[in-house]
């Protein structure tokens, strides 16, 4: 297997302007140095060393109005700017690979097929705050990953794209790849920072923030895979062209990666403000609900993120247009479910995921995760008690916002909406012992 | 003068900010945490992970505050105080938060609390207390770590010699873990798994057995860590506490004995935390050291000899006998041939009163505190004399920007120094250096470590001083100077002869000159060393060359629990002049006979010059570096007096045995490496028939029918002594540094000898401590990897180790932090003869290593 076979609208991106990320995902060459080059790679890292000062760079990306493609959305160029200028101590720059939220898939696509357009995005933001080592954090499971991103390292230093006096500009960067052990909460940053730097892998209480006090103590930034990737885009076509793309305030493209009972899951790139029933029902997208069934909801923005109703759906998919409905944009997976599915059957997967991914640091998350889940595994095994329900609001209460870094929200948010939204059938699985609908998937 | 530019340095203005906590306007310096403001000002806020000297992790969540205009409930011990902030830490919804964490930490709690050690000084059950649940939402069965099916809360998992571990009762505050990581660098307890099974554990196949592990047991918020010296012995309210200090490091480490009256017995010992010493950390040997007062092994009654035996007596017997042979030989030989050797671990009053009988009543000079220490020049104002009277402050070593260390295993000899030096390091951005003839364990921290050839040690200062030189780091005058008084030494000679390269030389040469604070020290290789006075004299020359006091602090630290006080009341043969003076003044008179110090005392017995000898708290045989030197000295004597709380080598030739009491049994005074003086205070009563030092001496004195005055004339004249500004001044022209070439090794013994404390033992008393010989409680010799395996030695392999004048048998251990070719014995154990391997008249002891087929 040279790639995951995954579905991606890599053709529309291929014959369009203005697609970029999915341009070349599906040429199985494009992983390869010499192929990447010709698609005009490693051209706006030559002209950002030749032509361009740090802060030009910086400022270049701020206009261009990229947010982080993390979750967060946090606007990648002031995040740059927060390195001070004035700091005797080494920077560094993480790409941040630990891509691990139930339902997100797309880092992993870009690493895979076009692990170069990830270099040159991090030796471009490596230059801008003045960074000589950079590392790439990548989820330990993604071998294949793994593989190629340590291949093209190699190839890029060898043909100068890396090492001492990059292309005779007098610029050393060196780059290193690094493997998580396997744990979700790595991917939030400063766990990330703990883990790269040999620690356990707990989150650190903030401030001080990375970019000021991360890596070693350093200035640190940690950018998403394809935040960075968007970024040598933005060079060669310049930020007022970036701009053009998507909303006013959400620039740009995104990778949706689509999961659930879509006949067609996949990873899609399209402009910010798409339509998010489009993504799901038009044929080049989706393709509509498995089986022909009628929606039941949609998490839009990966596992930590509030579901929208089938009343919700007509909604475009930028940062402001989810935030209106209550839920996010997060990082752009959106799991879709039928009408047969039970939502108590859900959150008992999400909160086992999240219950088993809390890190233990801090007292709120570590326990009342815990507790959750044996309430809701009671519930969801018939044995449901009344109050139960009021019991989980009250737990999730008091996790939400007390928490040191965002786990304790993401696990508590999809229950809160689930209970706001179908509190009904909530009820009747406690009282009942069973599900309100039917239950049959394939894979249950 | 070198004391105002440090005081200028630590009293510029800091910016300060004011908020309101609780409606009170507090002002606190900027960079001060919400909590630290609240608790400055006597405003309470709970807290589990928060430790006054750790980094704040924010991981309990039990400090929430609300702050205004915030929308969320804050930990306040992670946020910084700001301009104008207003804080509320008493409200509904703070007092919401923290019922909801109380909650969430009781849910697997086993709540055994009748069977717990922590009970009554829990903060657990305090705050529960507090918060006023009594009953529990959670329906579920508590996760244990125990057997399938076992209904026992107990986990009771070994995790180290003295620690048990329940980790069902831990609360998951991480405090121990950073703890050990932050204050001691040990890394050998860890976090285990994630999410609410996360456990606290050793780290695989290690035991916590690190020298400041019972801190981590002090430190747990509740019943998770106890040790075995106080599980299941006593519940604490049934105990009363007394202050004391610690007697077994010269830090002066505040501590707090809990003792029960009706057993007359002390049953731990805790951190009474005083930020000027010790930041409320213990060293092991300091927290388990208290056991040897309760000792079955303590000697009961006095002992004398008859017709070569030892046999009991009464005091008053003993002491006639004393005064009947002192008398004797005074009237045959004349006073100077009796001389006396204390302990400097005993009190001001006990160490005074031995040196005034010794000086008024006895008419002799031969009074000295030291018996581990090679041949020293007989004269008292010596540059190195001079070295160890500089001011030197603890708390100096947090902020210094660069601290080094020179000729000392920091760990072994100044065990709280060196937590301030890791302090300095992780919290203060200071840079180490060490430069020490092997590696040791602050190689971690070390910006740079500097291992140099054994016996070069004044070659690599020269090194230091000449770099600088060539660096021009340093005005040109001064370097003149020095090249002149240095000539013909050149930088890349005396790089190699000391064995660091000139590019190691050239960084700790600009770490000196860039250095804004500096703290200095010197240690045992130093001090221990014969050539002591040629390795201070290039010390001085590095001052100078410098500046290093005008920006900082340097000193050779004392090394005992009174020393200080030993040298400040002139219990050496030579004390300072001005010392001197002070003691003719107040005693009207003062011998003029020759002193002798305990080296040349032993020569003089030999020779039958010294015919009567009165040890206190000492034992020379264990610890002078010439066993078999001080054996036969001893062995000569017409009459030898020895008190000490246990049997020892040198009780067992004594003539006359007298019970000792121990630091924890009478009120004392003692002075620490700062020259600050402490009070300790009695906390059970003397152990069988045994006494005070202080009480023996004018027991003694009273048989002549003379005194040494009531107590308050005693204290008087201490207080007298100890307020003489005894300092004095490092040398102030540069210096000719005799280079010594080593003394011609005997053949085949190349591999050099370093006897030295183990980390977890002092002086030759701690080996009565159980809890201690449980971490170590013999003899072995430390090696590094590389000669280990030249050797063809492994771990615990018996190794026999030969020197010129003896041999011993000790299993070997190896430590992966030495890299060159030197072994490491420790000398605390009575079982294996150490002292009898080394020669008082070499600079360096070398032996040769085989292994013993078994």
């Amino acid at each position: 297997m040279f790639y995951s076979p995954v579905i991606t609208n890599g053709s529309e991106a291929a014959a369009s302007d203005k697609l970029h990320l999915f341009k070349y995902v599906e040429d199985s060459e494009q992983y390869k140095l010499m192929t990447f080059e010709s698609h005009g790679g490693y051209k706006a890292w030559k002209k950002v060393l030749t032509e361009m000062q740090p802060q030009q760079v910086i400022d270049e990306v701020k206009n261009s109005g990229l947010r982080g493609r993390g979750g967060a959305g946090f606007p990648t160029g002031m995040k740059w700017g927060f390195v001070p200028k004035d700091s005797s101590k080494p920077r560094y720059l993480c790409c941040n690979a630990d891509e691990s939220e139930p339902g997100t898939c797309k880092d992993r696509v870009l690493m895979e097929r076009d692990p170069h357009g990830v270099i040159e995005g991090m030796a471009i933001g490596a230059y801008a705050i003045g960074c000589h080592t950079m590392f790439i954090y990548i989820r330990g499971e993604f071998n294949h990953c793994i593989d190629r991103m340590e291949q093209a390292v190699e190839e890029a230093y060898a043909k100068g794209h890396l090492g001492k006096n990059i292309h005779g500009s007098g610029y050393d960067l060196d780059m290193i790849v690094h493997t998580g052990g396997g744990a979700y909460i790595c991917g939030e940053e400063t766990a990330l920072l703990n883990s790269l730097e040999g620690e356990r892998g707990m989150s650190r209480i903030r401030p001080p923030f990375p970019a000021i006090e991360g890596l070693y103590a350093c200035p640190t930034i940690v950018n998403n895979v394809e935040s960075l990737a968007a970024v040598p885009h933005i060079i060669n076509r310049g930020a007022e062209w970036y701009r053009t793309l998507g909303t006013e305030k959400s620039a740009g493209t995104k990778l949706f990666s689509l999961s659930g009972h879509v006949k067609r899951p996949g990873n899609y790139e399209v402009e910010l403000g798409f339509s998010l029933k489009k993504l799901l029902y038009d044929p080049a997208y989706g393709g509509g609900i498995l089986g022909d069934k009628k929606l039941k909801g949609v998490i839009p923005g990966g596992a930590s993120t509030p579901f929208l109703t089938p009343e919700m759906i007509d909604v475009n998919l930028d940062y402001e247009s989810l935030t209106a409905v209550g839920s996010m944009l997060g990082s752009g997976a959106v799991i879709v479910f039928d009408e047969d599915t039970c939502i108590v059957w859900v959150i008992q997967k999400l909160i086992q995921f999240f219950k088993h991914e809390s890190c233990g640091k801090c007292t709120p998350c570590r326990e009342g995760t815990g507790w959750l889940k044996q309430i809701i595994d009671r519930i969801e095994a018939g044995g449901g008690q009344p109050g139960d329900i009021e019991k989980i609001e009250e737990i999730c209460g008091n996790i939400l916002g007390r928490t040191i870094c965002p786990l304790g929200d993401a696990a508590v948010m999809p229950i809160q909406s689930s209970i706001r939204l179908w509190r009904e059938e909530w009820q009747y699985h406690i009282e009942h012992g069973k599900c309100m609908v039917k239950t049959e998937f394939p894979f249950k | 003068m070198a004391d105002d530019t440090r005081k200028k340095t630590t009293t510029k203005a800091v910016a300060t900010v004011t908020l309101t906590i609780d409606g009170k306007s507090i002002t606190v310096p900027k960079g001060t945490t919400v909590l630290e403001a609240a608790l400055q000002n006597g405003i309470h806020i709970p807290t589990f992970c928060w430790h006054p000297k750790l980094k704040s992790v924010g991981a309990c969540r039990m400090c929430y505050v609300e702050i205004e205009k915030m929308a969320k409930l804050q930990v306040s011990c992670a946020t910084e105080a700001v301009e104008g902030m207003v804080v509320h830490t008493d409200s509904d919804n703070v007092k919401q938060g923290r019922r909801a964490i109380i909650e969430f930490i009781l849910l697997n709690h086993p709540l055994d609390c009748p069977t717990c050690d922590k009970g009554g000084e829990c903060d657990l059950q305090n705050l529960t207390f507090e918060h006023g649940y009594d009953d529990s939402r959670f329906d579920f069965r508590k996760s244990r770590f125990v057997d399938e099916g076992s209904t026992s809360t107990f986990d009771d998992v070994r995790i180290g010699p003295e620690i048990v571990l329940n980790r069902n009762r831990c609360i998951l505050c991480y405090k121990c873990v950073r703890a050990n990581k932050e204050a001691f660098g040990e890394y050998d307890l860890g976090a285990y798994e994630r999410g609410n099974i996360t456990q606290i554990n050793s780290a695989p196949g290690e035991k916590v057995d690190n020298p400041f592990s019972g801190n981590l047991v002090e430190i747990c918020p509740v019943g998770a860590l106890t040790n075995s010296d106080w599980r299941y012995k006593i519940r604490v309210w049934l105990t009363k506490t007394t202050p004391s200090l610690c007697n077994f490091t010269s830090s002066g480490t505040n501590t707090l004995f809990y003792k029960e009256d009706h057993q007359n017995k002390i049953f731990r010992t805790t951190s009474r935390r005083n930020d000027d010493i010790d930041d409320g950390w213990l060293p092991d040997v300091t927290r388990y050291g208290y056991q040897i007062v309760n000792s079955p092994d303590r000697l009961r009654v006095p002992l004398i000899k008859k017709e070569g035996k030892q046999v009991e007596a009464t005091w008053d017997e003993a002491l006639d006998l004393i005064h009947k042979h002192f008398t004797e030989i005074s009237d045959k030989m004349g006073s100077v041939c009796i001389g006396g050797l204390a302990s400097p671990s005993l009190d001001n009053k006990s160490l005074y009163a031995f040196s005034k009988f010794f000086r008024t009543v006895l008419n002799s000079n031969n009074v000295d505190f030291r018996s581990d220490y090679r041949m020293l020049p007989p004269d008292a104002e010596t540059v190195f004399s001079r070295l160890c009277s500089r001011p030197f402050k603890i708390a100096d070593i947090d902020d210094s920007d660069v601290v080094f260390v020179f000729g000392s295993d920091l760990l072994r000899e100044h065990p709280n120094e060196y937590l301030r030096m890791r302090k300095a390091c992780n919290f203060n951005n200071a840079r180490v250096f060490v430069v020490n003839p092997y590696a040791t364990k602050a190689a971690d921290i070390a910006a740079l470590e500097a291992v140099y050839k054994v016996g070069s040690d004044e070659q690599a200062i020269n090194g230091i001083c000449l770099a600088a030189i060539d660096d021009n780091l340093v005005s040109g005058p001064k370097a003149k100077a020095l090249a002149e008084k240095l000539s013909p030494l050149t930088l890349p000679e005396t790089s190699k002869a000391c064995g660091i390269t000139v590019d190691d030389l050239r960084i700790l040469a600009r770490a000196l000159a860039e250095s804004r604070k500096i703290s200095f020290m010197c240690g045992e290789i130093v001090t221990r060393s014969k050539e002591r006075e040629t390795i201070t004299t290039a010390v001085s020359n590095l001052n100078l060359l410098f500046g290093l006091e005008n920006k900082g602090q340097v000193a050779s630290l004392a090394r005992y629990a009174n020393s200080g006080g030993a040298c400040k009341l002139g219990v050496q043969p030579s004390p300072a002049p001005a010392v001197k003076d002070k003691l003719k003044e107040i005693w009207g008179g003062y011998p003029e006979c020759e002193p002798h110090n305990t080296d040349s005392m032993l020569a003089l017995m030999k020779k039958e010059e010294v015919a009567g000898f009165f040890v206190i708290g000492a034992n020379p045989i264990m610890l002078h570096p010439d066993r078999q030197f001080v054996r036969e000295g001893l062995e000569k004597l017409d009459f030898l007096v020895a008190c000490d709380l246990f049997e020892s080598e040198t009780t067992e030739i004594a003539d006359v045995v007298l019970p000792l009491c121990s630091w924890a049994e009478y009120d004392g005074e003692y002075v620490n490496l700062e020259g600050r003086s402490q009070r300790a205070e009695r906390a059970v009563k003397p152990m069988f028939e045994s006494r005070p030092g202080c009480e023996i001496i004018k027991l003694i004195t009273a048989k002549y029918e003379k005194s040494l005055g009531e107590d308050e004339q005693l204290t008087s004249e201490i207080q007298q002594l100890l307020d003489l500004d005894s300092a004095l001044p490092l040398p102030t022209e540069f210096m000719a540094v005799k280079v010594v070439v080593e003394d011609k090794q005997d053949e085949g013994f190349e591999i050099p000898l370093f006897v030295t404390d183990d980390p977890h033992h002092c002086g030759h008393l701690t080996e009565k401590s159980p809890s201690l010989t449980s971490f170590a409680d013999d003899a072995y010799l430390e090696i590094g990897p590389d000669l280990a395996e030249r050797l063809k030695l492994k771990e615990g392999d018996n190794v026999r180790v030969e020197s010129p004048v003896g041999k011993v048998i000790v299993p070997a251990r190896i430590s992966e932090h030495i890299e060159n070719d030197v072994v490491l014995i420790p000398r605390n154990f009575s079982s294996t003869p150490i002292t009898s391997l080394l020669m008082r008249k070499k600079r360096i002891d070398r032996v040769t290593l085989s292994k013993v087929d078994s």
